[in-house]
């Protein structure tokens, strides 16, 4: 505690708590680390809070403790300075330091780019207009709205992709081949209605067109797995 | 798709839940094996029973904080996938998102905020690497053969190929 409170306490301490002093004059961040003595009737449920709060703004505390009291404590505050200043670095220490800086600097490095990576493939996957998972989302979108499927399989329609092992099911399965110069895409996902039972397949083929850069759906069509298969077709655009 | 008829959905909770408790019990029971066995006086004894009492202590808590996150995270999964409809990554990280803030509730809006974009951040990175696990397992295994023409089951509708022909 030294170098935390004040080294003048003034004479109101004989009659009252500690706690209630430094409260009033310096504000409830200022209390020292336990500085709080649980004798005081009324704190007895405020000191944990108030440690807390205490220990939060510690750091800044000793340092404007020391701003506050230039004058007075010239002394402690140099002898503070001695202490802490370092005492001769040899070269040897410093190129060991310089090595261990540097390891630490590459694996920040490697992490920073490792980071970079995930978010650049997160990034592609949820906002680019060519990753699978928008175009299963506007093809899901077009099911949706679509008055046959919604005859078959009843209002809300859910869509999911292949089940991993822990039984999340959002990867959609895709092939992307290049037909004629151009980039094709297929998709295959599974819907599933409101009455039980009915389960379709959903087939969707894309072609990338040059001009807009964007894919254009080529054909959509839904398997239904009921016993004469049906098969109903969205949109053929070949 | 029969074998699996169960929907995972209600049931993953469960098993988030469970799984998050073991890998917060697992790897606390480490971390605390390693600073209890470090803290203690000089001894093998004094050694190996502070490092047991470490981990009788402080393990379970992790294991519990874990489990909190990671039952609370799946049930705000499974939550938005019933409410959009279908499942993909934008659920995963709006779920880590609202567990953060959910779990910071206490400490005021703008913790909540800050502990919304570390958990976002965090579900998006986990995402991240499931989709590049997914495509690079995927390019391990030789193709099927390429699939050049169109599937059979468009043979039927007839009016598309007089279109072509116009």
């Amino acid at each position: 505690m030294p170098g935390v409170l004040p080294r003048t306490l003034p004479a109101s301490l004989g009659r009252g708590c500690l706690g209630r002093w430094l409260l009033a004059t310096r504000g409830w961040a200022l209390l020292g680390a336990g500085a709080v003595p649980c004798s005081c009737p009324r704190w007895r449920l405020r000191p944990p809070l108030l440690l807390r709060a205490a220990r939060q703004s510690f750091g800044t505390q000793a340092g404007g403790l020391k701003a506050a009291k230039p004058g007075g404590d010239n002394k402690d505050v140099s002898v503070h300075r001695a202490l802490n200043e370092e005492t001769l670095v040899s070269a040897a220490q410093k190129v060991k330091e310089a090595g261990r800086d540097f390891t630490y600097f590459i694996v920040v490095l490697v992490g920073i780019g490792v980071t970079g990576g995930l978010f650049y493939v997160i990034f592609k996957e949820l906002f680019s207009s060519s990753s699978p998972n928008k175009i299963y989302g506007d093809a899901l979108e077009k099911c949706r709205s679509h008055p046959e499927i919604i005859s078959v399989f009843g209002d809300s329609i859910k869509g999911y992709g292949e089940a991993t092992r822990r039984g999340r099911r959002q990867h959609v399965s895709h092939i992307e081949y290049i037909k004629d110069g151009l980039k094709h895409m297929r998709l295959k996902f599974y819907i599933e209605g409101t009455e039980s039972g009915k389960q379709g397949t959903v087939h969707v083929e894309v072609k990338e067109n040059l001009e807009t850069g964007r894919f254009e759906v080529r054909y959509i069509f839904v398997d239904v797995e009921t016993y004469p298969r049906r098969t109903i077709v969205i949109e053929d655009n070949r | 798709m029969e074998e699996y008829a169960r929907e995972p959905c209600p049931w993953r909770i469960v098993d988030d839940c469970g799984g998050a408790f073991t890998m917060g019990a697992i790897g606390g029971g480490i971390f605390q094996a390693i600073k209890g066995f470090r803290n203690s006086p000089v001894g093998v004894n004094h050694r190996l029973r502070g490092s047991l009492t470490a981990i009788k202590t402080r393990a379970p808590q992790l294991g519990g904080s874990f489990a909190v996150w990671g039952g609370l995270f799946s049930m705000i999964d499974c939550s938005m996938v019933r409410m959009r409809g279908k499942e993909g990554p934008w659920n995963s990280i709006t779920s880590g998102a609202l567990t953060g803030a959910i779990l910071a509730a206490r400490n005021g809006p703008v913790a909540m905020v800050g502990s919304a974009a570390m958990g976002g951040i965090l579900l998006a990175l986990i995402e991240g690497a499931g989709i590049l696990l997914t495509r690079f397992a995927s390019t391990q295994f030789p193709n099927g053969p390429q699939l050049s023409e169109d599937p059979s089951q468009l043979q039927p509708p007839p009016f598309s190929n007089y279109q072509q022909y116009q």
